[in-house]
């Protein structure tokens, strides 16, 4: 098996690998990969989820090798494929075409089942040449083999897996049923006398593939969003030689920071860096959703990820390659991935519960009904085995979730821990910070006055050339303003006063009172400069009102100017001047209420309160998305996701608890019924299949329903 | 009765066969990987179909 750079990350010591494990059915393969690979010598922690199939797994690298946890994931019957490249899309292709050919061949074997058993059906009841009825029977013997032993080998396999690792999966039941209905049913045909069940065996190995085939296509869509981060870095970077200026190609672990990289119009920004070009058009879409390209200048900090949109740019590594935005948030989110939901853990333990009481039903209807009538005992016990697989059951959890979170990331919203779209779900008060999250976080120029009608333009220029080198807090917002044309080389910061140079010949001076630029002459234009609201948050907040969500506005900022942006966007309950560790003291009281707060912040100063808030969405943007507490990650700069991520999170839990009581019903119901033996093997193959079918298509709905709004 | 029964079931078996074979080919061919561009390409004026868009296994949506 090929291991390159692909397969894991290193740093430190400490290994970390994301695979995707071929094989994987229910609740208990996962169990045993977690529990082998546990038992390994250095691994620190190992992750499996069903739902996607995703193995991730964290170890020391100096006291095991990759190959060696690879290698035992393969003794337990499971076939490790990389995430990402050519590899993996191979793999899911593959995956696809064996199960559509494998539905195909039941589909065609079933129809023709069908007429031959209509046939026989009505020869029973009109009277039948024995000599046909044998011809028939063997007829569907011939056909069901392949369709058996074909179609449904993964049942087959998945169940021989299970009894390699002494537990009861689900597989297990199915198997037994299928077996048991094969064999008798030859057994007859060779014996010539007794009921054949060829038709059941076939339809239920059809409905059973069904219903995994529309499983795996939602397991494939979740996997693109992430797959489709990873693949977007390119292998290799264009570096400019610092000798003479010559671009040479180079592998992206070749690169150092400070390094200068030369991108083509159209190309991946292959690393985070800034800018070292006057200005660029960047498309950051694959990294926050943001459709549209932004402006860039000079010293703007780039992420390794997004596609440079205008003419060939130049831009300093400011981190290496396996530090890079687009990494880190690979990272996260198939950790988050591989996480299970504690939701999905309870179904799962429900599921195996089930399957051990089926068969001690199963056996003790087998016994009562050989004292009744021996002929109906062994169709009775048939068709307990049948309906009564938990199949639904352990379906019904993972599947809406998987579809609500491939949802949620076309919001821009992405789920880091695998509980968050049930703790969005439920609730009832937002706490929301202000600078940075409300507003932008970045001061903008709000009013320029001039002196004797002076451009306005040319005072700006002049102005953001003098601010150019700045630190200042408040100087950010000249920066977008700077131009070629105007540069100074001598800007000198006088303590207190502002700064003075020199701009195309002439002295400025730009500093008190409030923001005054002027030269010898005196005063010639003032700026005022503040940090407006996000466009759209009067809207979000509006639609979080409406949604019946108590709105709270946490900040560390001056009452005044707290109460100016709580009016505009009407929250009633307003915090102004707070500290860190008075925001958490406010959070608790919330939750001491009783109240199940949703914490909206910037990510980075507001660590605390995010962690103790029941759920929290960090804003990704800005900030080292490494450090980002959030539970979820908004990566849009658009409020308006908030509101639509907590409907789609309200109606994924709808579906999963509607899920879960239809599984109920429908196996309690089933139960008694075919223990009666008023249910015959086939209408219990197609109940059951039916009620698969529909929690997994039910829980479909938690991705698709489109969003007002949005693009359908 | 039996002779034609003799001859028409091998018969069905075969054409089943035969439907069997035609489908797993289609598979093999592509003709399922993507069951949404294809009926949009069409209605596309200044961008024809390649031999690349057709096989696409992850086409951008």
């Amino acid at each position: 098996m090929p291991l390159d750079g692909h397969w894991a990350s290193e740093s430190l010591g400490e290994g970390h690998v994301v695979f995707n494990a071929e094989g994987i059915h229910c609740g208990n393969c996962a169990r045993s990969i977690r529990k082998t690979l546990g038992e390994l010598e250095g691994v620190r922690r190992v992750e499996v989820n069903v739902v996607n199939n995703r193995v991730s797994v964290d170890w020391d690298t100096s006291k095991l090798a990759l190959g060696r946890i690879l290698g035992q994931v393969s003794a337990l019957g499971f076939k490790p494929v990389p995430l990402v490249g050519e590899a993996a899309a191979q793999a899911q292709q593959t995956e696809r075409r064996l199960a559509l050919k494998r539905i195909g061949l039941a589909a065609l074997g079933s129809m023709q089942l069908m007429m031959y058993t209509v046939a026989l059906y009505a020869g029973a009841l009109q009277g039948i040449d024995e000599r046909i009825a044998e011809y028939l029977r063997w007829t569907c013997l011939v056909i069901t083999t392949p369709v058996l032993f074909y179609s449904g080998a993964p049942i087959l396999r998945g169940a021989l897996a299970d009894l390699r690792r002494r537990v009861l999966g689900m597989d297990v039941t199915v198997s037994l049923a299928l077996l048991l209905a094969f064999f008798a049913s030859s057994w007859n045909t060779l014996r010539n006398s007794g009921e054949v069940y060829f038709d059941s065996v076939a339809m239920f190995v059809l409905l059973l593939l069904i219903g995994r085939f529309v499983e795996m296509r939602g397991r494939h869509q979740a996997a693109q969003v992430t797959d489709a981060l990873a693949k977007a870095l390119p292998a290799t970077a264009q570096r400019i030689r610092s000798e003479d200026g010559v671009a040479e190609r180079v592998p992206l672990a070749a690169l150092r920071i400070g390094d200068l990289l030369r991108v083509n119009t159209g190309q991946v920004i292959p690393v985070d860096g800034t800018l070292a070009c006057e200005g660029a058009l960047i498309d950051e879409s694959l990294l926050s959703g943001e459709p549209l390209p932004q402006r860039h200048v000079r010293h703007d900090a780039i992420p390794g990820g997004a596609v440079n949109a205008g003419s060939a740019l130049t831009v300093r590594v400011s981190r290496l390659p396996g530090e890079s935005t687009l990494h880190e948030l690979v990272r996260l989110l198939e950790r988050a991935q591989s996480e299970r939901p504690r939701l999905g853990l309870a179904a799962e333990r429900m599921a195996s519960w089930f399957v051990v009481r089926i068969l001690l039903l199963t056996v003790l209807v087998g016994v009562i009904w050989q004292l009744i009538d021996p002929a109906r005992a062994f169709p009775a016990m048939l068709a307990v085995l049948v309906a009564t697989c938990p199949c639904a059951l352990s379906l019904a959890t993972p599947a809406a979730i998987a579809a609500a979170s491939s949802r949620l990331a076309k919001l821009g919203v992405l789920v880091m821990r695998a509980d968050a779209v049930e703790g969005l779900a439920t609730v009832d008060t937002v706490m929301l910070d202000k600078t940075g999250t409300l507003t932008l976080g970045s001061p903008r120029i709000t009013r320029i006055e001039t002196a004797d009608g002076w451009d306005k333009t040319e005072a700006l220029r002049i102005a953001a050339a003098l601010e150019a080198g700045s630190q200042h807090p408040l100087a950010l917002a000249f920066r977008e303003h700077q131009h070629a044309a105007w540069q100074c080389e001598d800007a000198r910061e006088i303590a207190g006063q502002g700064i003075e140079g020199t701009v195309n010949g002439q002295r400025w001076r730009i500093g008190q009172p409030g923001i005054t630029l002027s030269d010898d002459r005196g005063r010639r234009a003032s700026f005022e400069v503040d940090d407006p609201l996000r466009d759209d948050a009067t809207l979000a907040t509006a639609a979080l009102s409406t949604l019946g969500l108590q709105l709270v506005l946490l900040s560390g900022d001056r009452r005044e100017a707290v109460q100016r942006v709580a009016n505009t966007l009407h929250i009633a309950v307003v915090h102004a001047g707070l500290r860190p560790a008075d925001k958490l003291q406010r959070l608790r009281e919330a939750q001491s209420a009783g109240r199940r707060v949703l914490m909206l912040g910037d990510g980075i100063n507001d660590g605390p309160v995010l962690a103790a808030a029941n759920v929290s969405m960090a804003m990704g943007r800005g900030s080292s998305i490494a450090h980002a507490a959030g539970d979820l990650l908004l990566l849009r700069e658009s409020l308006q996701s908030l509101p639509e991520a907590i409907r789609v999170a309200r109606r994924t839990l709808q579906i999963v608890q509607q899920n879960l009581r239809w599984a109920l019903i429908y196996n309690l119901a089933a139960v008694p019924i075919a223990a009666l033996g008023l249910m015959p093997p086939w209408v219990a193959a197609i109940g059951m299949s039916a009620s698969s079918l529909l929690v997994v298509m039910n829980a479909r709905r938690a991705g698709s329903e489109p969003a007002a709004g949005d693009d359908p | 009765m039996m002779a034609s029964m003799m001859l028409l079931i091998p018969l069905s078996l075969l054409m089943l066969g035969a439907a069997v074979w035609a489908f797993f080919w289609a598979v093999d061919r592509g003709q399922f990987e993507d069951l949404e561009q294809p009926s949009r390409l069409a209605l596309e004026e200044d961008q024809l179909p390649t031999a690349d868009a057709k096989i696409d296994p992850h086409p951008h949506s």
